[in-house]
């Protein structure tokens, strides 16, 4: 079993490394100590088990679940020392945690869980995702990480070489959400199969030869609109 | 010749008659608004009620002459013009006159038309003074008196006009004139003299009893907010004893004496039950009880010699008009309460119950102000605990040693928390306690927390409140450097303020998330200032500056002793 650690604090990262030696079925593919990080080891190392803490700093352990690409959805375990409201959620949702300091009873039962659970689908976590929606999006610079507002993001375009926030003054953000993500857990709207639009940007619908359309923002930028798109994105818009 | 002498000394004489009358109404509060220009409808009808009446006494009190009356009814209407306005004069001059119509007489059409004709006058003048804005005027007994000659004169040529035959008419002035134009003008002259005398009484009392109740009120000031009890009690009735010039004065609670002063105080003694069913009644009733030694009679429940004759009881109340106490004043035998101390008295009361009140708010605050540092403590804070007990069982695997050190610091930290939250510790003390937390925290984030403490030794000694320090450090971390992905730095650090004799201790964090804190919840930081400027003064507490994503730094202001400041910083 892969698993990847993310918890902000070395001590609690190497208690946890120490309690899981005991089980060799276990590798840690790797560790991390912020959200961000992690995101990113996440979707490189597609691990089959995370375990989150879920104070840190600027994005949560929660906020984080509500980063991954819905397709992928990895199986995790919770670990936290006293977050009342989230441990309410687990407990409702039947969601695997651990309580720190980390019983190796207690991890040994949850990794004996997960042995059996591998096969199966992986849990709903939207209930988790519904306690804190997505308010900022994560972009990583050349050496430093911006947080971008959603109301500061007026469209999406999908490269080869990635994804790329356009912002309200044109300037483009590297993000390791996907597509896919950023659709189904933000108000960000599909228009292209490789372009999103906040709908809050949009200023004007241009009809063009072929059926499709082309989108002015609010900030003078174009966004195309592919035909198939154009329905439900009307119908979205209630226009 | 001689008969017209007569006839104005006999006129002069029913003048007096009139005015004895004016003076005894003076004393009813029927004259309060006579007493100065009157505006408002309901002035204006007393006004003209009082006037009417006046103006057909005038006529009673009149000498038959002839068949005719020498009368002094123009003193009633020419007053009510002068006070009233031309409306009130109008109506004046038409009630006397039509009430001097009735009388019947060869003069009669000619005396009412010349006393509605006074009483425009007199409203006339009014108006002409008031617009010149010479309100002073119209209460000057020459200018009423001019007015009254004035219009007695009117009323002679009118009478010569209207009155047929001329040689009646004639025969009437001849008689008249001269008593009736000396007696009008001297007796409205003397009305007004009279009006302006009570007037100038009425401030004289107020003022003697504004300057009383104004001088007791600034002496008692805070006397009994420090506590209602028996050596502040006591103050005040020394006060209220002296200011007042009683012959004595108590303060109870519900239950005993608590205060004594002046005439009896040797069997009157603080402590004792009270006995005194004058007492009982005004605080089982919670009513003022006047037991003037007449009507209602007092003896000292305490001693039959006592000479104390009569006394005033005012309960003394609290928010819910409930009885706490009273006030007693009394007067030795012989002696009768005027009733300037009754109503004294009772604004004595008013301001001492207040004073309770605002004592009892006083000390309310304080305990609300200590319960919430004990709250602050209870919560010292859960998180903090279970995050070093995660540390330390982590570092026992990694490092026994150093385990046992963060335990060493854990147990200095809550130790530190016992002390008693109304203490001033020392800086050096303060510190200890910031350092046992930071060495927790420090073990706890590793690498992403930095810590400078440069605190010149020469500053240990400065004294402040008991956790000033720990709350300010412990926000910088939990709402500043907890947030940032990358290393956070906590720098503590003082130097001496510009003021002479302060000094500044800095914490300051590189997060610069100060408005997202605050906006948060309170942080315990409100209180620290609050503790701050309630030991030192306005001048210290707390400041703060913060950059946002640069630096929140938060200042303290304490005041350096002698010694410490004029020591050299190198030392």
């Amino acid at each position: 079993m892969q698993a990847l650690l993310v918890d902000d604090e070395p001590l609690a990262r190497a208690e946890l490394r120490a309690l899981l030696a005991a089980h060799p079925d276990v590798t840690i593919a790797a560790e991390a100590g912020n959200a961000i990080e992690g995101m990113q080891l996440i979707n490189r190392l597609n691990p089959d088990v995370i375990f989150l803490d879920i104070q840190m700093p600027k994005i949560t352990g929660i906020e984080l679940v509500s980063m991954f690409d819905p397709e992928h959805m990895p199986r995790i375990v919770f670990v936290t020392a006293f977050d009342e409201h989230a441990i309410r959620a687990f407990d409702a949702h039947a969601f695997d945690y651990l309580l720190k300091p980390v019983e190796p009873e207690r991890l040994a039962r949850t990794l004996a869980r997960l042995r059996r659970a591998q096969s199966s689908a992986v849990p709903d976590y939207r209930p988790l995702i519904e306690l804190q929606p997505l308010q900022q999006l994560p972009c990583h610079g050349h050496n430093r990480i911006v947080l971008l507002p959603l109301a500061d993001v007026e469209s999406v375009t999908a490269r080869l070489s990635g994804i790329y926030l356009v912002d309200t003054s044109g300037n483009e953000h590297f993000t390791e959400l996907t597509l896919k993500t950023l659709e189904e857990r933000t108000p960000l709207l599909r228009c292209h199969r490789q372009h999103l639009v906040n709908p809050q940007a949009i200023a004007e619908i241009r009809l063009v030869d072929g059926g499709g359309a082309e989108l002015l923002t609010r900030h003078g930028r174009c966004v195309p609109v592919s035909r198939r798109f154009l329905k439900p994105l009307k119908d979205a818009l209630g226009v | 010749m001689s008969e017209q002498i007569l006839l104005v000394s006999q006129l002069l004489q029913q003048t007096c008659v009139f005015l004895v009358i004016a003076w005894l109404l003076s004393k009813t509060p029927l004259f309060t608004p006579l007493m100065q220009v009157t505006i408002r409808l309901p002035h204006k009808l007393t006004c003209y009620v009082a006037f009417s009446a006046f103006c057909i006494l005038g006529t009673y009190l009149g000498l038959k002459v002839g068949e005719s009356i020498a009368n002094i009814r123009a003193i009633g209407a020419v007053l009510g013009g002068l006070l009233g306005g031309p409306s009130v004069g109008l109506a004046v001059g038409l009630t006397g006159g039509l009430h001097r119509y009735s009388l019947g007489g060869p003069t009669d059409l000619a005396c009412m038309i010349s006393t509605i004709a006074e009483g425009l006058l007199g409203g006339l003048i009014h108006r002409a003074l008031i617009r010149r804005g010479r309100v002073d005027l119209l209460f000057q007994p020459l200018l009423v008196g001019v007015v009254a000659l004035a219009a007695e004169i009117l009323q002679m040529l009118i009478i010569l006009a209207v009155t047929r035959p001329y040689a009646t008419a004639f025969a009437v002035v001849d008689s008249v004139a001269l008593p009736m134009l000396t007696a009008n003008s001297i007796g409205a002259a003397m009305f007004m003299r009279l009006l302006l005398d009570r007037r100038a009484m009425l401030e004289k009392y107020s003022n003697a009893f504004s300057a009383h109740a104004l001088r007791i009120a600034a002496r008692t000031e805070g006397l009994l907010r420090a506590g209602f009890n028996e050596a502040n009690s006591l103050k005040v009735a020394r006060i209220i004893y002296e200011e007042t010039g009683v012959g004595a004065v108590a303060i109870t609670d519900r239950d005993k004496l608590l205060a004594f002063t002046g005439t009896g105080a040797d069997h009157h003694l603080p402590g004792t039950l009270i006995a005194s069913p004058h007492t009982l009644e005004a605080i089982r009733d919670n009513r003022v009880v006047h037991a003037d030694g007449n009507e209602v009679a007092y003896t000292c429940s305490i001693h039959p010699e006592c000479r104390l004759g009569s006394t005033l009881v005012i309960p003394l109340q609290d928010a819910d008009d409930q009885v706490i106490g009273t006030i007693k004043l009394y007067e030795p035998k012989g002696r009768l309460f005027a009733r300037l101390n009754r109503t004294l008295g009772e604004g004595i009361a008013r301001l001492l119950s207040r004073q309770i009140l605002t004592g009892r708010i006083d000390a309310q605050r304080a305990l609300l102000a200590q319960s919430e540092i004990k709250l602050l403590h209870a919560q010292v804070n859960p998180h903090f605990l279970f995050n070093a007990l995660n540390t330390i069982n982590a570092v026992i695997r990694l490092d026994p040693d150093r385990a046992r050190g963060l335990v060493q610091h854990l147990s200095t930290f809550f130790r530190k928390n016992l002390k008693r939250p109304e203490e001033t510790v020392t800086l050096a003390d303060e510190i200890d306690h910031v350092n046992a937390y930071l060495q927790i925290e420090l073990a706890r984030f590793g690498e992403r927390l930095k810590v400078d403490i440069d605190l010149p030794y020469i500053y240990a000694q400065v004294r402040l409140p008991a956790f000033s320090l720990q709350p300010l450090v412990e926000n910088a971390i939990k709402h500043g450097t907890a947030h940032l992905l990358g290393t956070g730095h906590i720098r503590l650090f003082a130097e001496p303020g510009k003021q002479a004799d302060t000094l500044l201790v800095h914490v300051e964090d590189n997060a610069g998330l100060f408005t997202a804190r605050q906006a948060s919840d309170g942080m315990g930081m409100g209180l620290v200032d609050k503790r701050l400027k309630a030991r030192f003064g306005p001048g210290f507490g707390l400041l703060v500056a913060s950059e946002t994503e640069r630096y929140t730094r938060i200042t303290l202001t304490l005041p350096l002793s002698e010694e410490t400041a004029h020591a050299s910083p190198a030392g």
